[in-house]
C-alpha cells in the first residue's frame, strides 16, 4: 500500500480557505485521474475538484461542511490498493468530532470575510460626518485677495494684508498696495499705466495748452461735473442784440437769482466761497491754446460796455497781449463755441469755479407753439457745475434765470 | 432605520431600484448565484430571478459592451467588475461607445448604464487589484465618475447613478466596505451628483479628498483639531464632472488647500482640482496647493500598501506644510 496525503490546493488568487460542499466519492472508493472527487465551494464559486491520482480513497480528512484552510490534508490516497486488502483504517471513517468547534468559528469568520482575496477590516464603528452636500459658490464680499507673491511680498514686509488698501482690478492686492502700506504712505489711488508713444518725435505742451492739461486734469480728478442741457428761445429778439452781451448779462442775471454757481469751492479744505461780483472768463480759441480772459463784474455793466470789453479781449488775444492778471479770479466759465459746430457738450468746470456755461450755435428750430408748429432761432445751452458743492436743484434755478433773461426781447 | 456598512448599502439600493423599476438589470461576473465577489448582489438574483441578475462569462469586455447595447436600447444594466484591475477591457466600450453615443446619435440614443467596481488598495490583496485609477475614466468626456465614502451617499449615489441618463462609472472604495456603520434609511431617496459633501466644516485648511481616504482625512482634521487647526473636509464624491465651486468657496475661507488620493500622483484627479484653484481661487491662496498622495510606481504587495496609501501622519504633515513660511 502506497498512500498519498493531497492537500487542498489554493482555488483561487490567494485564498485562505474554501469550504466542502459535497464529497462525491466515499472512503474505499476507487478513483480515476481528474475524476471529480469533491466539490468545493470559494467565495468566487463552487469548483470540483479532480483526483490527482488514481486509487482508492484511503481516508477523507474533512468532511462535508468543513472550512478547511488552502495546503491542509484533503484526502488520503492509496495508489497501489491492490496491495492491501485490509479496507480502511477505521479511525478515519468517523469525521473527527473535535474538529467540529473549530469548524463553526471558521464559517463565522467566512461569514464576516467579506472578500475572495486579501482580508477585509470590518468594525462597528459607526460613521459621522457632516455629509452635507456642496452649496456651490457664495462670493464673500470684503475677503482678501491676493498673489501667492504678493502675500510673500507682504510677509518679507511684515505689512499685514488687512492694513493694505487693494488697488488691483475687482479689488485685489498688488505688490504696490503692499509696499505702499509698508512704506507708511496713504496708499496712492490707482496709478494709470505708463504710456508709451509709438517711435517719432513727441512735442512737449507749452503755454496755454499745458494749462490747459493740468487744469482739466485737475478737474477730471477731483470734480463731480454734471451737465444740465437746456434751450434758450430768442425768437421775440430786437433787431441787433449782441449775443455775445446777452450771454454775459445772462449769466449775471443767473447768479443774481441763484448765487451757489457764481464762485469757488475748495474741496479739500470743504469750503466754498459764494461771489457777489460776476467775473467770467471768455475761452477764446487760439492757435496757441485757449486762452481765458475774464471781463469783470458783468453784471454791472451795460451792453454797450460789455461789447466794448469784448472787443478789448479780440484785439488782445489776436495780439497775443492779454495780461497774465487778466486771466486770473474769474468766478464764472463761458465757453460760446456755437459759430463753429457743436450744438450741446458737457463743458469742463475750471477749478477752482463752480460752474460753467456752454453756449452752442444759435439755430432754427421746429417749436411747438400753441395752435401749430413755429420756426424759432433758438441757442443750445449747457450748463456743468460741481454736484458736491450745489445741487441739481441750484444749478436748474440758475439755468431757468439765464433763459427768463436771455428770451427778453433786449 | 438599520446601522448598515457601505457594502450592504450597495445592496440596498440595487434591491430597492430593480425592485421599483423593472428595466434595471444587474450583470456581472459571479453576481447571481455567488452573490457578488464581495457579497454586493448577494440575494438579489433569488429575489428578482436569473433574467435580471446575471451571471456573465469572464469577459468584462463583453459585459461593458452589453451593458451598452441594454442602455442604448431602454434598459438601465448595472454592471460590476470584480476589481478595478479588470476594467481594463472595459475602456474600448466606455470610451467609444458609452461615453459618446447620444453625441453619435445626435441625442437619439443615450446610455443610462452604471459600471460598478470596488477599487483602491488596504485589503492586502494583489497589487492589480488594489489600484485607484479613476482619473481614467475621469478624462472621459460623457462619463460620470462617481465615489462613495459612506454607507449613506454608497445608497444615495448608487440610486442617483442608476436613475442618471447617462453611463456613470461607480467605484467602491473596498477597504472601507465594511469598516464603518451608519443609519441608512431604505427609502429610494437618491442624493445629488455632480456635487461636492462637506464632511467636517473648518477655516484653517481645506482638504480635499474621496473614496477610502475620507477615513484617514478625518481622522487626521480630529488630530489637527487638537492642536489648533481646523480643517474643513470635502468628499469630491462626483469625480467627474467636478464640483470645483464649492472647493472654491471653502478656500475662500480657508486660503489653503491640501489634495489627499489613493491614486498615484502624476496626472491624478488632485492635479486637476490644483489646476481649478489655481485658475480660480488664486487670490485666496496663502500658501502652495499640497497634494497627499500614492506613489509614481505599481501598488506595491501587501506588506507595503500602507506604505504607499496616504496614512494620517503623512495628510497632517502635508497639511502643516501650508503653514510653514
Amino acid at each position: 500500500m502506497s498512500v498519498k496525503t493531497f492537500n487542498l490546493p489554493d482555488l483561487g488568487e490567494g485564498l485562505p480557505e474554501a469550504e466542502i460542499v459535497s464529497w462525491l466519492v466515499a472512503e474505499g472508493d476507487i478513483v480515476k485521474v481528474d475524476q471529480p472527487m469533491l466539490q468545493v465551494e470559494t467565495a468566487k464559486a463552487v469548483v470540483e475538484v479532480p483526483a490527482p491520482y488514481a486509487g482508492r480513497i484511503a481516508r477523507i480528512h474533512a468532511p462535508d461542511g468543513t472550512i478547511l484552510p488552502t495546503h491542509s490534508p484533503l484526502v488520503d490516497i492509496d495508489t497501489e490498493p491492490g496491495a492491501s486488502a485490509g479496507g480502511t483504517d477505521p479511525a478515519a471513517t468517523k469525521p473527527a468530532a473535535a474538529s467540529a468547534p473549530a469548524t463553526d468559528k471558521a464559517a463565522a469568520a467566512r461569514e464576516d470575510s467579506g472578500t475572495v482575496v486579501g482580508k477585509m477590516m470590518s468594525s462597528d464603528e459607526v460613521l459621522a460626518d457632516a455629509d452635507i452636500a456642496g452649496r456651490g459658490r457664495r462670493r464673500k464680499p470684503g475677503r482678501i485677495k491676493a498673489a501667492p507673491a504678493v502675500r510673500a511680498l507682504a510677509k518679507q514686509l511684515g505689512v499685514d494684508l488687512e492694513n493694505c488698501r487693494p488697488t488691483g482690478r475687482h479689488e485685489r492686492l498688488v505688490a504696490d498696495d503692499v509696499r505702499a502700506a509698508a512704506s507708511g504712505r496713504a496708499p496712492a489711488a490707482r496709478q494709470a499705466p505708463k504710456l508709451k508713444l509709438p517711435p517719432g518725435k513727441p512735442e512737449p505742451l507749452r503755454g496755454p495748452r499745458r494749462a490747459m492739461a493740468q487744469s482739466m486734469s485737475a478737474a477730471r480728478d477731483h470734480i463731480a461735473q454734471c451737465t444740465l442741457f437746456d434751450d434758450a428761445d430768442i425768437h421775440y429778439w430786437a433787431h441787433g442784440q449782441d449775443i455775445t452781451a446777452r450771454l454775459l448779462r445772462a449769466i449775471a442775471a443767473g447768479a443774481h437769482a441763484e448765487p451757489a454757481l457764481n464762485g469757488f469751492f475748495d474741496g479739500e479744505a470743504m469750503a466754498r466761497q459764494l461771489e457777489e461780483r460776476v467775473d467770467i472768463a471768455i475761452a477764446v480759441d487760439t492757435p496757441d491754446g485757449l486762452i481765458v480772459p475774464v471781463i469783470r463784474d458783468v453784471g454791472r455793466k451795460s451792453a454797450q460796455e460789455l461789447r466794448a470789453d469784448l472787443n478789448g479781449i479780440k484785439q488782445a488775444t489776436r495780439e497775443r497781449s492779454v495780461k497774465p492778471e487778466d486771466m486770473r479770479d474769474f468766478t464764472f466759465t463761458l465757453s460760446n463755441f456755437g459759430m463753429m459746430a457743436g450744438r450741446y457738450a458737457t463743458p469742463v468746470v475750471v477749478p477752482p469755479t463752480i460752474a460753467i456755461l456752454g453756449a452752442g450755435g444759435l439755430r432754427h428750430d421746429v417749436v411747438p407753439v400753441l395752435g401749430g408748429i413755429e420756426t424759432h432761432r433758438r441757442i443750445p445751452l449747457s450748463l456743468t457745475f460741481d454736484h458736491r458743492c450745489a445741487t441739481g436743484g441750484e444749478a436748474c434755478r440758475f439755468l431757468a434765470a439765464i433763459i427768463d433773461d436771455l428770451q427778453k426781447r433786449d | 432605520m438599520p446601522r448598515i456598512t457601505l457594502i450592504e448599502a450597495v445592496t440596498m439600493a440595487l434591491a430597492w431600484e430593480m425592485e421599483h423599476d423593472d428595466r434595471v438589470i444587474v450583470l456581472g461576473e459571479d453576481v447571481g448565484v455567488n452573490g457578488g465577489v464581495f457579497r454586493a448582489t448577494a440575494g438579489l438574483q433569488q429575489r428578482f430571478g436569473a433574467d435580471r441578475v446575471m451571471d456573465t462569462p469572464l469577459a468584462e469586455s463583453m459585459i461593458s459592451g452589453m451593458a451598452v447595447g441594454m442602455a442604448a436600447q431602454g434598459l438601465r444594466p448595472v454592471a460590476e467588475i470584480q476589481f478595478m484591475g479588470f476594467i481594463y477591457p472595459t475602456v474600448d466600450m466606455m470610451i467609444n461607445h458609452a461615453g459618446r453615443l447620444r453625441n453619435r446619435t445626435r441625442g437619439r440614443m443615450h446610455v443610462p448604464m452604471v459600471l460598478r467596481a470596488p477599487f483602491g488598495g488596504g485589503i492586502h490583496a494583489p497589487e492589480h487589484h488594489s489600484e485607484s485609477t479613476e482619473a481614467i475614466f475621469a478624462h472621459m468626456p460623457g462619463i460620470r465618475v462617481v465615489v462613495p465614502s459612506s454607507p449613506r451617499r454608497a445608497y444615495g449615489l448608487l440610486l442617483a447613478a442608476i436613475r442618471d441618463p447617462d453611463p456613470v462609472v461607480f467605484l467602491e472604495p473596498k477597504r472601507i466596505y465594511r469598516l464603518q456603520k451608519q443609519e441608512v434609511e431604505d427609502n429610494g431617496e437618491a442624493l445629488p451628483l455632480d456635487t461636492c459633501y462637506i464632511l467636517r466644516e473648518g477655516d484653517d485648511v481645506t482638504i480635499v479628498t474621496w473614496g477610502a481616504m475620507t477615513f484617514e482625512t478625518m481622522k487626521a482634521a480630529e488630530e489637527l483639531d487638537k492642536e489648533g487647526i481646523s480643517a474643513e473636509v470635502i468628499d469630491l464624491a462626483t469625480i467627474s464632472p467636478m464640483d470645483l465651486d464649492t472647493i472654491l468657496e471653502s478656500v475662500e475661507k480657508t486660503g489653503r488647500l491640501v489634495i489627499v488620493h489613493e491614486a498615484a500622483r502624476t496626472c491624478g484627479v488632485g492635479a486637476e482640482v490644483a489646476a481649478g484653484v489655481a485658475e480660480k481661487g488664486i487670490w485666496d491662496l496663502k500658501a502652495p496647493i499640497v497634494r497627499v498622495t500614492g506613489y509614481d510606481t505599481v501598488m506595491p504587495l501587501f506588506r507595503l500598501e500602507y506604505e504607499y496609501l496616504p496614512s494620517v501622519a503623512r495628510i497632517i504633515d502635508g497639511v502643516k506644510k501650508t503653514f510653514e513660511d
